[in-house]
């Protein structure tokens, strides 16, 4: 038996970190409060947690920022909480690296959800060391990915999002298929989710964002990974 | 400004041309009364000379004759004339006196039909205007005055005097002139005050109507420029006034509706942490379920129900306040609505079991495309589907898709209590409650319907209802094909086959 999963919980709000920590311990998870962004910082280096929940509001340095600083160092799934509902919000989030954004007042059964999917040790694909499509190379067991041979920085979320496409360069994912292999969700989710993320990744890996040809869209199906 | 100087140069034509005529002919009749007046006279003279000579021989007659031509040219005379005096033709006796005549003097311009009136009028002065020719190769207007002469024994004879009116063309020409020229300067003048008159006038009150123009268009703090004190300016500053006011006015509103959208949305936000803080608090009680007494359960059961309820009623008001913000953006995509409307069947199936409710779908076979935001479309029709479900009375709700080349249709039809004209109108309207005494079941937030009429104008179409009491009630959403687009005729009808009696816009 594994010891249990870290996760530190960012919240400014006493009252909610306090229930967040004691229904994670309830799910058997262990954890650690922080209540500002500085104190985040400092205790992501000291507790090195498998997950963190990250308030987008905090005093002193905003979940944002916090979340960009943890991903100079860390790839750790983050997920991140807010009381906005603003679409900027949520894409600066997931501009930062944020893996997954959870709006306030949060469903008890979907947080457990996420949580569990991102802390499950990732299946890679069988017997796939490394995946070409075109110019850009996915090394799976270095965690890397390499556009004629220079290395492009991805989040674990882009990451994994090229690498589902990639491994069945024949396939054509629908939006929900990819909600349910790269986020683990297995109930309605916002599909718009997946439009951002694809989104992020085309600027970051194709030639001309605006005419994509390493992940081409299916009209009114979805996405599939390009042949060349 | 241009119109007023034109019809400026119009007046001054006609004027010129009056004043030249009148003029002219007013010298013209002045000249000839001097000229009558000189002739009468000469012809007198002539009369006396011959009367008085009393001569009967010829070379008397003939010397006397030639010195009348001289004599009628150098005495002093209003014009300069020649002079002609001619044997009358058609006389018995014979001719033996030679007809002098001024030297320079060509008869032929003597017309025949001044000759024959003389003859005809015995002895009056006939007189006719003509042309002479001049040095310089052109003609001068002249006036030829006839009367007849009596010379003893040689027989009547007729003088013609021909003053050249010459230096009365140059008198008219000057005048002429003087009016062109005048006439000229006045037009620019005209000109030259229409222009300031228009600089002073009428640019202001065109500077004031693109400003009106502006601020129409949203442009508030645009104001038109005043310069002194005239009237101008008083119209210039009143109308600066009158947009201060309207813009201060407005703003003011603008202000007062943001701060509402505002605070309703701070509002929203700001109840999610402690809402967030509570809904996990009772869940994590969820957790240990199994520990608690009985009585506690069901508390914990009412407890998260209404934690839920509460959450509805934030996202919706969250909602409405987004819309009302005019901060919706939808995102469009082409999406099956057959698919839509079994999602939100599905979604509302355990509702419908519990209330055992039958849906009945009548949808066209095959996918059912259009560009929409599926996330809204699911929301109206999950809204339509749970009224329904809710005031079925647990007979059948049926929901129809039809489609046009240019729009989808769905309906949603129940038969249950319906509603009164009254409460058609009102279906649509925020918190609305048909009847205030009918207990919730379902946890509406009561602004469902307020929210899909939104989702619905978002896409160009409409959502309408039709009830009659006791005989249930139909909802229609209508949407184009492509959001914004016309939608033609509806593909499905809203109520019975039968005229329509009761329909409420949305």
């Amino acid at each position: 038996m594994d010891e249990k999963k870290k996760i530190l919980v960012v919240e400014d709000e006493l009252a909610l970190n306090q229930v967040l920590c004691d229904f994670l311990d309830g799910l058997g998870y262990a954890t650690a409060q922080a209540l500002d962004g500085l104190q985040a910082l400092e205790k992501f280096g000291v507790y090195k947690p498998d997950l963190v929940l990250l308030d987008v509001m905090l005093p002193h340095l905003d979940g944002v920022t916090v979340c960009e600083k943890i991903r100079e160092t860390s790839g750790v799934p983050i997920i991140m909480l807010t009381a906005k509902t603003d679409r900027a919000d949520e894409i600066a989030g997931l501009e930062a690296g944020a893996n997954d954004y959870e709006f306030k007042p949060f469903d008890a059964d979907k947080l457990k959800h996420k949580i569990n999917n991102w802390l499950r040790s990732r299946q890679q694909p069988e017997n796939l060391k490394e995946i070409v499509i075109g110019p850009i190379h996915i090394d799976i067991e270095a965690h890397e990915v390499r556009r004629d041979g220079q290395r492009i920085s991805l989040t674990p979320l882009e990451f994994e999002l090229l690498q589902t496409l990639a491994a069945k360069p024949k396939q054509v994912f629908t939006r929900e298929a990819l909600l349910e292999q790269v986020w683990g969700y297995q109930y309605k989710a916002d599909t718009r989710l997946v439009n951002v993320h694809i989104q992020r990744l085309r600027s970051k890996i194709e030639d001309d964002p605006e005419n994509p040809r390493i992940v081409v869209t299916e009209r009114g199906i979805g996405y599939k990974a390009g042949i060349f | 400004m241009a119109g007023s100087v034109a019809l400026s140069i119009i007046a001054l034509v006609a004027v010129g041309g009056f004043l030249s005529y009148s003029i002219g002919a007013g010298l013209f009749s002045t000249r000839l009364q001097q000229v009558l007046k000189d002739s009468t006279r000469a012809a007198a003279e002539v009369q006396s000379t011959f009367a008085a000579a009393s001569a009967t021989d010829e070379a008397t007659l003939q010397s006397i004759m030639n010195s009348v031509v001289p004599s009628l040219e150098s005495s002093t005379s209003s014009e300069p004339r020649q002079v002609a005096l001619l044997r009358s033709p058609g006389q018995s006796t014979a001719q033996f006196l030679q007809s002098p005549i001024s030297l320079d003097l060509d008869t032929a311009i003597i017309p025949e039909e001044l000759r024959v009136k003389l003859r005809q009028t015995s002895g009056r002065l006939v007189y006719q205007s003509i042309e002479v020719p001049d040095i310089n190769g052109g003609a001068d207007p002249a006036v030829v005055v006839a009367s007849q002469i009596e010379i003893p024994v040689a027989g009547n004879y007729e003088l013609y005097l021909v003053y050249n009116l010459a230096s009365a063309q140059q008198t008219l020409d000057f005048v002429q002139n003087t009016l062109f020229f005048g006439g000229m300067i006045l037009i620019l003048l005209i000109g030259g005050v229409a222009l300031f008159v228009s600089a002073r006038l009428v640019s202001p009150i065109e500077e004031a109507s693109r400003a009106a123009q502006a601020i129409a268009a949203g442009a508030l703090d645009r104001r038109v420029p005043t310069r002194g004190t005239d009237v101008v300016a008083q119209l210039g500053e009143s109308f600066n006034s009158m947009a201060t006011t309207v813009q201060t006015q407005i703003e003011r509103l603008s202000k007062l509706s943001t701060m509402q959208q505002r605070f309703v949305q701070d509002v929203s936000h700001e109840l999610r942490t402690p809402l967030a803080t509570i809904k996990l608090s009772a869940d994590v009680i969820e957790q240990r379920r199994e520990e608690l007494p009985p009585a506690a359960r069901r508390q914990l059961d009412r407890l998260r129900e209404q934690i839920d309820r509460f959450q509805n009623l934030l996202v919706d008001l969250l909602e409405m306040s987004r819309y009302d913000a005019g901060a919706v953006t939808a995102e469009f995509e082409e999406a099956d609505i057959n698919g839509l409307v079994g999602y939100a069947i599905v979604n509302l199936q355990e509702l419908a079991d519990a209330k055992q409710c039958q849906i009945v779908v009548d949808i066209p076979s095959g996918p059912v495309l259009a560009q929409v935001d599926a996330r809204r479309i699911e929301r109206i029709l999950r809204n339509l589907l749970s009224n329904a479900i809710e005031h079925g009375e647990g007979k059948p709700v049926e929901v129809r898709v039809a489609a046009s080349k240019l729009s989808v249709a769905v309906t949603v039809t129940d038969h249950g209590i319906g509603m009164t004209k009254t409460q058609v109108e009102h279906v649509f309207d925020r918190f609305w409650r048909g009847d205030p005494s009918r207990k919730r079941t379902s946890g509406g937030t009561g602004l469902g319907l307020a929210i899909a009429t939104e989702d619905a104008k978002v896409h160009g179409g409409s959502l309408l209802a039709y009830s009659r009491p006791n005989e249930g009630a139909t909802f229609r959403l209508l949407i184009p094909r492509v959001p914004g687009q016309e939608t033609g005729a509806a593909p499905l009808p809203l109520g019975p086959k039968r005229p329509k009696k009761e329909v409420s816009d949305a």
